[in-house]
């Protein structure tokens, strides 16, 4: 019997999915630390022996930004074409994918088989990712799964014009120092952060579309997108496990993505 | 054509074409110390819409000022704005620190009104050096403008003759179009070799088969050398590598970071649409013209820069390249702030989903490091896409 195992090797956590004959036998969760390639390891070995798995029996692809550390993996995907397959997978109607991760925001495009079309990313700034959530939260001193709950109560969102997060920070220590409450300010930097990813896609939102990373669990994002977008977002279950649910599949299909060098040329 | 040292060199076959042009600059720098000691000007230039061809037959050596270099950017930002393109900061830096030796040994510069940033930047310039500017009209078929053009260049023969004591002759302009299109066609010849299934060089080694100084004897027996090489090594089966057609803005020396990304992560730059590429390649000076400076009036104001408009040449050219070299996607490089590329692709993207239905992936940035990570993943994805194609029924 031969298992499948996705490493999601993200900026802020480790996600991975264990897949025996295409279904998901076993998970895990841990934030990233110092010792990446350490942290990575003890969550796989923490995974197989959950699932009582030997690791010679498991077929591994890692993605994230910390991929070429998953010493586990026989090949590496970008988290790009990951987010799509996993996607395809919980929802084969999807074609438009956001997911917002620790450290950055991606668009993906779908063409029908789960194949990325296009993407946008941020390329340069972490203004539409968790990053610039996790900033705010801190400011307004909440945890930040309590950030969506706080904003809920805002019955007028404050305008947050910042698109950098340091300087968002500033605007913030502003709109305190003048009164507004911390609901109207957690509600306005969630608009903020949705007009932002709106910005990326430039105005190429095609329904259905879906939301993903761990982003995808902070209540009232979903909504806030929903808003930027003019139209509806649909939140898959486990939002945060996509991008490793879909390197697990493509370690089943093994051969179909292949991560080609030059090798004619080598000579 | 007078020979210095450094074009008697050439013919020693033990210097190989690799190792020639990875000399390129001090190959150029011989040349031109030994033309400025002969006499002869040193002419800049600063857009491929010059044609050396008048430089030529004024007896001078045309060389390339693009600056390709981050380092320099930083210094031109004191009197540049940021959001400028970092090509023009980075020549533009140059000229500050007096560090490109050709800037420096220029007699002339000669500018065009491109693109907006150029044309105010060469006005700095031309504070403390010689200038020359040629008003390039941009309507792409139109009789006044094409008249207007020849016209800029009758003027700018006029400064050469002027300001070097020379008579150009339609001689010297049909001597110099006939070297110049023997350049570009050695060039396309090289170009060329990428459209075999296995092409014997990549991208990035294409690239550097070029000087900053056109019509270089040497280079030329080290052109011919590449293309009977390569014709001999191409034709081997190829596996893995995803074949790309980069368009766009040019690759300045120093500036090649993206298409190195490009070809270490899957990719193989297979033709290059660009300044720096074949696009300046593609035509040649009609020999037979009964004027000379007319037909080379008429070869480059069809040259298919983004701030012509419309620019259908350059989708014409983008069709037959992609069909020629097998582009199985399109990338499109724009420098940060060049408002012409970044509007225009809005019709390359078009082109390659909708028409050639291949897919098309734009990377806008700048001459500095800070995103190579981001731009390795987005090439990767680009490249998992097309390959995905492939086996997808």
């Amino acid at each position: 019997m031969t298992f499948y195992a996705g490493i999601d090797a993200g900026s802020r956590t480790i996600k991975i999915v264990l897949l025996r004959a295409g279904e998901v036998i076993a998970r895990g969760i841990a934030d990233q630390g110092i010792a990446q390639e350490a942290e990575i390891e003890r969550l796989y070995a923490r995974v197989l022996q959950e699932a009582e798995v030997e690791r010679d029996a498991v077929r591994a692809v890692a993605t994230g930004y910390a991929r070429n550390l998953a010493r586990g993996a026989e090949k590496t995907v970008t988290e790009i074409t990951c987010h799509a397959r996993g996607v395809a997978r919980l929802a084969p109607e999807a074609r438009t994918v956001v997911e917002i991760g620790g450290q950055d925001s991606k668009l993906l495009w779908l063409e029908p088989g789960g194949l990325a079309r296009d993407f946008a990313m941020n390329d340069r700034c972490a203004a539409g990712s968790g990053r610039f959530l996790e900033t705010v939260a801190a400011r307004l001193s909440v945890p930040l799964p309590e950030l969506g709950a706080l904003a809920a109560r805002s019955t007028a969102p404050a305008t947050i014009n910042s698109t950098c997060v340091v300087f968002a920070e500033t605007e913030i220590i502003g709109l305190l120092a003048a009164g507004t409450s911390p609901q109207d300010i957690a509600a306005g930097i969630q608009g903020s952060l949705a007009r932002r990813v709106a910005v990326l896609a430039g105005g190429q939102i095609v329904p259905p579309v879906y939301f993903t990373g761990g982003v995808a669990l902070v209540p009232g994002m979903g909504a806030a997108l929903e808003e930027a977008f003019g139209c509806s977002v649909n939140i898959p279950p486990d939002p945060q496990y996509t991008g490793a649910l879909g390197a697990a599949l493509l370690a089943e299909e093994t051969g179909r993505i292949t991560h080609g060098y030059n090798a004619c040329r080598s000579s | 054509m007078n020979e210095c040292q450094c074009c008697r060199q050439e013919y020693a076959a033990d210097v190989t074409p690799a190792a020639w042009f990875a000399r390129m600059i001090p190959n150029c720098l011989a040349y031109a110390t030994e033309a400025k000691a002969q006499g002869r000007p040193i002419v800049g230039i600063m857009c491929e819409y010059t044609p050396r061809e008048l430089i030529l037959a004024a007896g001078g050596a045309p060389v390339c000022l693009c600056g390709g270099s981050a380092k320099t950017v930083e210094l031109a930002e004191r009197d540049l704005p940021n959001n400028l393109c970092p090509l023009i900061k980075s020549t533009y830096g140059y000229h500050l620190l007096k560090s490109n030796p050709f800037l420096e040994m220029a007699d002339l510069i000669v500018a065009e009104t491109t693109c907006d940033g150029k044309k105010k930047m060469c006005e700095l310039l031309a504070q403390t050096r010689p200038l020359h500017v040629l008003a390039l009209p941009q309507k792409e078929n139109d009789a006044d403008a094409r008249e207007s053009w020849y016209r800029e260049l009758g003027k700018l023969k006029a400064e050469l003759e002027e300001r070097f004591n020379v008579t150009i002759t339609d001689e010297a302009l049909r001597d110099a179009s006939r070297v110049m299109n023997r350049e570009r066609a050695l060039r396309r010849g090289i170009a060329g070799l990428m459209k075999a299934d296995c092409p014997p060089l990549t991208g990035r080694q294409v690239l550097d088969l070029k000087s900053s100084i056109s019509g270089l004897p040497a280079d030329f027996a080290q052109y011919e050398r590449i293309i009977s090489d390569g014709d001999a090594r191409a034709g081997r089966p190829r596996s893995g590598s995803s074949r790309v057609l980069l368009t766009g803005v040019p690759l300045p020396h120093g500036a090649e970071r993206v298409l190195e990304l490009i070809e270490e992560h899957g990719g193989l730059v297979v033709c290059q649409e660009n300044c720096t590429g074949v696009r300046p390649l593609m035509d040649d000076v009609d020999l037979d013209h009964p004027d000379p400076l007319r037909a080379i009036a008429d070869k480059y104001y069809h040259l298919p820069c983004s701030v012509m408009t419309p620019n259908t040449r350059r989708m014409d050219l983008l069709r037959k390249l992609a069909a020629e070299y097998h582009a199985e996607c399109i990338v499109e490089l724009v420098w940060q702030a060049c408002l012409t590329y970044d509007v225009e692709a809005y019709f390359v993207r078009k082109l390659a989903e909708e028409e050639l239905r291949i897919p098309y992936l734009r990377i806008k940035t700048d001459y500095s490091p800070a995103d190579s990570a981001r731009i390795a993943v987005r090439i990767q994805a680009l490249f998992e896409t097309v390959q995905g194609r492939k086996v997808a029924p």
